[in-house]
This record gives C-alpha cells, structure tokens and sequence, in this order.
C-alpha cells in the first residue's frame, strides 16, 4: 500500500479528522524527524527488534512469558522440592488459606478447641459448636455435616457442648449432660458411639484419633472404639480405674496415671512401651504421630517412642522456665511454662514449631496444638494462631504442595525443552548447512537420514525409545534420556529450512569472494553463510521451544517421559485422568494446565511476531 | 512418472529394510529374557533338573539359542509372510492382535477427519477473503490457543464440563457394559460414547489446519490472476472458490494427505485417557506390559503409513498442479 492510499483510506473511515491526519501523514506519524535522521540507515537487526517491540500481542506474550519464566528459575530456590516428601494427612487439600481462620465470635469465649488434619472443632462456652477449616475431608466426608437423626432426617440438637475432640477424618463431642456424639469417617466404627459409652454418665474426657475414638470416665477408666488392627489397644489393660489422662499417637496410646505414672495401654513391646525410668512424678503427656511426650513435676521433658532425627521431636530446647504443660501436634511439640510462655521444637517445614513475636510477648493461658496447627490462648481470651495456614494451590494425592511443584516442574519442563532444543537445533544447523554447502553425494545422504528420521511418528516413536532404554535407569538418568530424544528427533524440519536458505545464498557474491580467496570451507560455512540465515533458525528454534515442552508434557502425561518424584507440568497431571479426579480435586489439573497452556501461547506468539518481524512478506498472511 | 514412482517405491522399501534393523536391534538391547520369564511360574512346581529343562526348552522354541542376526533374518522371513511374531501376553499371532484396535482406530478418527475438515476448510477460507477483519483476528487467537494447548487439557476440561458437570456424555469407555437393546439403540450408546472423544479430537486438530489453510488461501488471493479475475467483473464467490481455492489447494493437499494417513494412527492420548480400544492404548499397553513383538509390529505399521503419506503426497502435486509434475 503507498502513502497515498493509506491516506485515503483513512480520510474515507474519519472524515472529520481527515485533515489532521493528512498532516500527520505527510511530517511523519510517530515523531517528526529531520531529514538526515529519517535517511539513517538501520542495520537489519535493528529493524527486527523495532518492529518487534511495536508487535502488542508478541511483546506482550514475551513479557508474560519472562514473568513465568524468572519465577520458575528463581522460585525453586525459594521452595526447594522435597522429593521423598509425602504426607498422607494434607492429601488433596484443597487450595485456600483458610485452615486457621477461626470464627470471629470465637475469640475471648473458647471453652476447647481440637485440631485435625486440615479442620479445626471447637466449642464455645455458651455451649456452641464451631468447626472451620477445610471440612472435607475425602470426596464423601465433609465433617461439618453434622449427624442425622435417622428417623425424621433432621439435625440432632447435641446440646450444651463442653468437649470437642477432632481425629483424622472423624469428630467426637461431649455435652454438659455426659453425652457423646460421633461423626465422620465411620469405616471402622470410629463414629459409632457403642452402647457402653451411651450409658455412662461420668465421661470425663474424649479422644479422637487415627480411625479410633477413647472415652475417659471420671472413674479413670477408658473405653475404646474403632479400628483395633492399626491401634496398639488392649482393652483389658491393668490400669483401668487409674487413669488420669490419655495421649494418642497414629498407632497407639499412652496414658497417665492419677499418681502421675505413664503407662502404655498396648500388647507389643514396642518403643512406645519403652518408657524412660526415673522421671518421678509425671504431670502432664502428649504425643505427635509416633512419639510421646512426658513432662514432669520439675518441669523436664522426656520424648520416647518412633524419635525421627530429621523431624527432632527429641530435640527440647533450652530454657530457664518450668515447663508445666505439653502439647503435641503431627511431628512437633509445644509446651507452656509456668510464666505463660510457649516454647516449640520438632518438624518446622510448615513454621508450626516457630512461635511467632505476639505469642511470645503475650501471657498464654491455654495452648491447643495438633497436626500442623497451633491455637493459644492469652489470659485475656484472645487467639493467637501459628503453623500451616493452608496452600495457595492446595496439594496432591501425596500431600505435596502444588505450588511448590508448580514452581520447580516449570524449571524442569523448561530446562528438557531449552537442552532439547539446543540439541536439535546444533544438529540441524550442522547437516542443513553441509548438507546444502557440500552438495553431492554427501547431501543425498544426510537428506536420505533426515527423511527416515522425519517419516518415523514422534509420539509413539520417542515413547518407545523412552519405554526401552529408559528402563534401566534412575529417574534423573531418564530425565537426560528425555531431552535427547526429544533434540533427536526433531532437528528435520529446521534442517531442511537451514539447507534451503544455505543453497540460496552459496553462489552469491560474497561467498564466492571468499571461496576466491581461499579461506576454508568450514569456514565460510559458519562465519560467512550461517550468520545470513540465523533468523530461519531463530524462529524455528522458539516454535521448536514451545513444540518440546508439548511433547515432553505429553510424555509424560503418559508416562513415558519424566516420571515422578521429580515433578514436571506433565507428569503433575499424570493420574488426573479420571472422573473422581477431575470432579472433586480439581485444584490437581487446573493449576499446571493453565500454566502449561500460557506457556506455551506465550512462546508461540514470540515465534510468530519474530517471523513477522524477521520476514515482513509473511506479516501480509 | 512410473519410473519416478518406482524409484520412490524402492526408496522406501530400502527404508523399511533399515527400519527393521533398528527396532530389532533396539528390543535386542533390553535387558531381560523372555524364557525365563515364560518358565519363572513354574520354578515351585519343578525339581531343579525339570526347570532346568523346561527352561531349555523354551529357549529352544523362542529360537533365543540362535545369534541375533539369525533371530533377524528369521523374523523379516516372517514379514514377507505377513507374520509379525506372536504376542506374549495375548498368545496370539500379532496380526490378529491389531487388527480389531486398527479397525476401531479407523473407525473413530475417519469421522475426526471428515468433521475436521469440513468445518477448517470453509473457515480458513472465510478466513482469509476476510482478512485483518474482527472475526478474523479473534479466530486467528483461538487458533493460536488451539494449538498451544496440549489436546490432553482439552480432554480433561471437556471431561469436567460434558461428562462430570452436564452429564451428557459418559467420562469413558466404548459402550455401556452389558448393553442390549435395538440395533438403532446400540448405535446411540455408541455414539454417545464416542461424541466426547471426537469432539476433543476435532477442537485439538482445528487450530493449526485452519491457520494452514488461511496461509494457504491468503497466499493465493494475493496473485495477479485474483486481481484479473476481479477485473474482468467475476462475482466474488467463483474468484475465491473457482480460481483462489483450486491454486491454494496445492499446499493444503500435503496436510490433507497427512490427516487422511492419521486415521491409522490412532491418538496415543485420547484412546488412553477415553479408555477406548484402539491402536494407541494397544501400543501403550504392550509397551508396559513388555510385548514386544506388538510394540514392532504397530511401529512398522506406522512407518510403511508413513512412507506411504509421503509418496501419496508428493505424487498428488502432480496431480493437482501439472506444472510440478515429476519428471526425474
């Protein structure tokens, strides 16, 4: 189009304006030049990145790909991936930060709190039950569902509530009248309150734990029900009328006795029963997932049982100050000294053993720890909450957190798509260019490989390959393996565009200059000919970019490519196929699709405003 | 002409010759033994010298006595016979193996094809005669996101939004388990089956067949002889369809050629995560379950498709345009 139809047409769409536009048109659009600046030459170079920058989607798909590309580069050093991790209690959680954020009307009026996995129960003292969290505890149980009269179908009016008690899928709760509810997970019975609990009239305490529920009588006697494989009960144990206080681990209990003995209330002879001689008079007991806790009349800790140096449940800080009160959430302990101040050891990987500034100013009265959550109480009635608040993109089916993933997945997805590239990219520069320098019989042969290897089908191809030397090998072997492939077979389209362009331009002037000259072959062909057709391979380069995280999330989508524990875009939504998946843990596929997905427009819009602005006669498509 | 195709033709049988070389010698490199593995059940009900023989025995059978390139020449004797070995797992020959995942595979993706192309080919063509216009622009970013997207995605979110969400089509499977009724109900459960994986499959191949196309015709529409036509008084629609389609159909004919051949592929992913029995879960399948001779038998499959595609391919320029008619 000349100047003069542009300006037509323009006069044709804006009449009113036409004049100002005519002016425009004539001194220039953007910015009046003088003539010996509007006559400088530009190099080309500099003509591509100009018409670049003025490309809006290209620049802005470069800019959003930039962002997720220095967060997925920088991110990992931040949060690091834990590749052994895998918690079974924080499976499928669903995204949010929702986990300690307690009802407003509970603060200053909390008669008990209980914490489970990923909710929280509590009752307060005007009797009323309160549970917040994340209630849904697997794709059928959602605790806040409170029980069901089964005749009329209607909410059971439980009274007054004094006691609450929150297991690992299952709640349990006292009233001022004696009685106790159950509801929740009930596979194992560990909601159905048996008939024995329903006639007592002097429970003292509950308990709730893994697929089990303790009732405590005033009388010191416990009553269990719920699964008796996995626990380490012995309902016929010695000390029944002794009992004091109980502590539930993930696979046993531990109680303490009214003249402040600790006794194990299983058969085996395990390390819980392994109980430490001499702690004298025993004041208070707890436990975490596989440890229990005692504290003394002198204020000293004792930890036994499961003690994992990695999580350093038996590693008891120092302090000055008389412990008096212990508490014990999944892998870590908080403890209450007598001046009202808190103290905290154990696994950290949450921040649930790093009591914060407030708590530590503050005078705590009550502390209610479990799992991964604390809750303190001041004297003034206010709650102060640490530990795990929740996950921005909620977690797997192992319990691992998605963003964490996310983050270090990108910078894997990315790293096998860039070294793939590199590779396919050398290789096709490399025969392209002799392939079209050389000519003869040397071309006949590389173009003869190339199209055996163009003819063979890339998916299930690179699958097989994958599936038979990938057998043998470790996960990050494989992760090698996968690049390799993936350059491997996919350097034939860029080497035949490579060709052509070498064959444009090798009887051209210049290069016949050189060969006149006697410089050596390799060496016109990659100083004098491959810098005149680097733009070809730049843009081929950024769509092959984008083509091999597609392929290499495909992949392993499939399973074929990296495999897990090492978490890429692809293999994240490695077993979300499936309804129930798809349905309930939606968090699961969302997030690393829509990354996936950004990605790689993102990097495809790059390719196509390069070729725009490298090949102007293809921006007229 | 012939002598061009004779020569394509021998080409690629010394390709396939080559092919078979490297697929033999790949599975060659694995580790494992497949006799042991046949005769491992048996290790508790045998004595020692009893295993020992059965285990000969099968070594014997299997022929793994014999040298590897012996093994070879055996099994391209095979080929020429039209055998591809037997399947371990399924104990049949794997010729009968594929053919009922094949036919289901054709079946499935020549409805993705036709459907395809009937809807990118108007589109790229309206496309184009509407060049920079609004619709346009917006069908030229879907297509970008069409084909950024990995057709996996897509599945799962039509899988969330029809199956799960509506409820109007079943998440997997081929028919309902134990489905009787009239024949014209038997083909409604089919076919309800089956909607949810073609639309996937048709929404996954729109994006970058209808930016081909466009190209294609944009190309096209910028010759002189479109600006004679015009010229001359023609109505638009024999310009774009009588003298631009026909010139643009020289490139698209390549890309058609190549979609025609994918109907014996079979899509890896969707047969996989659809559940249906088609050659791509028959490969995935095989490939887990370590039958070998079947993963070779559909990889050459693939391999003779696509030499074929190629040569169909470059044939049909002659074809359709006779001014590259291949005369060497």
């Amino acid at each position: 189009m000349t100047v003069k139809q542009v300006n037509e047409g323009k006069k044709d769409n804006k009449n009113n304006r036409s004049f100002s536009l005519l002016f425009k048109n004539l001194f220039g659009n953007k910015k009046e030049l003088s003539i010996l600046e509007e006559e400088q030459v530009q190099s080309p170079w500099r003509t591509v990145v100009r018409t670049f920058r003025s490309n809006k989607v290209a620049m802005t798909g470069l800019t959003v790909f930039l962002l997720i590309f220095i967060t997925v580069m920088v991110g990992p050093l931040i949060k690091p991936v834990d590749l052994s991790f895998s918690e079974t209690s924080q499976q499928n959680v669903a995204p949010g930060f929702d986990l300690m954020k307690f009802p407003k009307s509970l603060d200053g009026n909390v008669a008990d709190i209980s914490i489970g996995p990923t909710f929280s129960v509590a009752a307060s003292k005007d009797g009323k039950l309160h549970i917040w969290g994340k209630t849904r505890v697997s794709s059928v149980i959602d605790v806040k569902n409170l029980p069901k009269d089964e005749a009329t179908g209607k909410t059971i009016n439980m009274g007054k509530i004094v006691k609450v008690a929150a297991g690992y899928d299952h709640v349990l709760v006292l009233n001022d009248q004696g009685e106790v509810y159950a509801w929740g997970n009930n596979r194992q019975q560990q909601s159905t309150v048996p008939m024995e609990v329903k006639q007592l009239k002097n429970i003292k305490d509950i308990y709730a734990g893994y697929q089990c529920s303790i009732v405590l009588t005033e009388d010191g006697r416990s009553i269990y029900f719920g699964n008796q494989m996995n626990n380490d009960y012995n309902a016929f144990h010695s000390y029944q009328g002794q009992l004091d206080k109980l502590a539930v681990t993930a696979d046993a209990v531990a109680g303490l006795t009214k003249d402040g003995n600790v006794v194990y209330l299983g058969t085996q002879q395990n390390s819980y029963a392994n109980i430490p001689e001499n702690m004298g008079k025993v004041v208070d007991i707890a436990a975490t997932a596989s440890t229990i806790a005692a504290v003394n009349d002198e204020g000293k800790v004792f930890v036994w049982g499961n003690v994992s140096v990695q999580k350093g449940e038996g590693n008891i800080p120092e302090t000055s100050e008389k412990i008096v009160k212990i508490y014990g959430g999944r892998y870590h302990y908080t403890a209450l000294t007598e001046n009202g101040n808190v103290i905290a050891w154990g696994a950290n990987y949450y921040n649930q053993a790093n009591v914060p500034k407030e708590v530590q100013n503050a005078d705590i009265e009550e502390v209610y720890t479990g799992f991964y959550q604390n809750y303190a109480i001041t004297k003034e009635g206010k709650i102060l909450t640490w530990g795990l608040k929740g996950y921005l993109c909620g977690t797997d089916d192992l319990g691992r957190d998605i963003f964490t993933r996310l983050l270090n997945g990108g910078r894997m997805s990315m790293t096998i798509g860039a070294v793939a590239v590199i590779i396919s990219t050398t290789i096709g520069i490399i025969v392209g260019c002799l392939s079209g320098f050389l000519g003869g019989a040397v071309d006949t042969v590389l173009q003869r490989i190339s199209e055996v290897v163009a003819a063979l089908p890339f998916l299930p191809f690179a699958m097989i390959l994958s599936a038979l030397i990938g057998n043998s090998m470790s996960s990050s072997q494989r992760i090698v393996l996968i690049m390799v492939i993936l350059g491997l077979l996919s350097w034939t389209g860029l080497q035949r565009l490579v060709r052509a362009q070498v064959l444009s331009v090798r009887e051209q002037e210049y290069v016949i200059a050189a060969r006149s000259l006697g410089i050596k072959k390799s060496h016109i062909i990659f100083k004098h000919i491959l810098p005149n057709v680097i733009s070809v391979i730049l843009v081929n380069a950024t769509l092959n970019f984008a083509t091999s995280m597609l392929t290499e999330s495909s992949l392993s989508y499939l399973g074929f490519g990296v495999q897990a524990p090492h978490p890429t875009w692809g293999n994240m939504l490695y077993g979300a196929n499936n309804s129930i998946v798809i349905q309930n843990y939606w968090w699961r596929w969302v997030f690393a699709s829509i990354v996936l997905g950004i990605c790689v427009i993102c990097i495809n819009l790059i390719g196509d405003g390069l070729r725009d602005a490298i090949d102007p006669r293809s921006q007229e498509r | 002409m012939v002598k061009y195709t004779l020569k394509r033709i021998l080409y690629m049988l010394f390709v396939f010759a080559i092919m078979t070389v490297v697929l033999f010698s790949l599975y060659e490199m694995i580790p494992g033994d497949p006799a042991r593995a046949e005769v491992e059940a048996l290790k508790d009900k045998l004595k020692p010298d009893e295993y020992q023989r059965a285990y000969e025995l099968a070594r014997e059978r299997l022929g793994l006595n014999k040298p590897a390139y012996v093994r070879y020449f055996e099994y391209v004797k095979g080929l020429l016979k039209g055998d591809l070995g037997d399947s371990r797992v399924h104990k049949q020959p794997v010729t009968k193996v594929i053919s009922t995942p094949l036919k289901v595979t054709i079946f499935i993706n020549i409805f993705n094809v036709l459907i395809g192309l009937a809807i990118t080919i108007p589109l790229g063509i309206i496309c184009a005669v509407k060049k920079n216009s609004t619709f346009d622009k917006v069908v030229q970013v879907l297509t970008i996101v069409g084909y950024s997207i990995p057709v996996f995605i897509f599945a799962l979110l039509f899988i969330y939004a029809f199956a799960v969400k509506l409820g109007w089509f079943p998440v997997s499977g081929m028919k309902t388990p134990n489905f009787t009724g009239t024949q014209w109900e038997v083909i409604k459960d089919y076919a309800k089956h089956l909607a949810l994986p073609l639309m996937v499959m048709i929404v996954g191949s729109l994006g970058g067949m209808t930016r081909y196309v466009r190209a294609a015709m944009v190309d096209a529409l910028s010759m002189d002889y479109i600006k004679t036509a015009r010229a001359k008084g023609l109505k638009e629609r024999v310009v774009v369809y009588s003298h631009a389609w026909r010139n643009a159909l020289l490139p698209v004919i390549t890309l058609i050629i190549g979609w025609f051949m994918s109907v014996f592929y079979g899509s890896l992913i969707i047969e996989r995560m659809f559940n249906l029995n088609g050659l791509g879960k028959l490969l995935i399948d095989s490939l887990n379950n370590q039958d070998y001779y079947v993963v070779m038998g559909i990889q050459l499959l693939y391999v003779v498709i696509a030499l074929t595609s190629n040569l169909l391919s470059d044939l049909s320029y002659g074809l359709v345009d006779p001014r590259v008619r291949v005369n060497k």
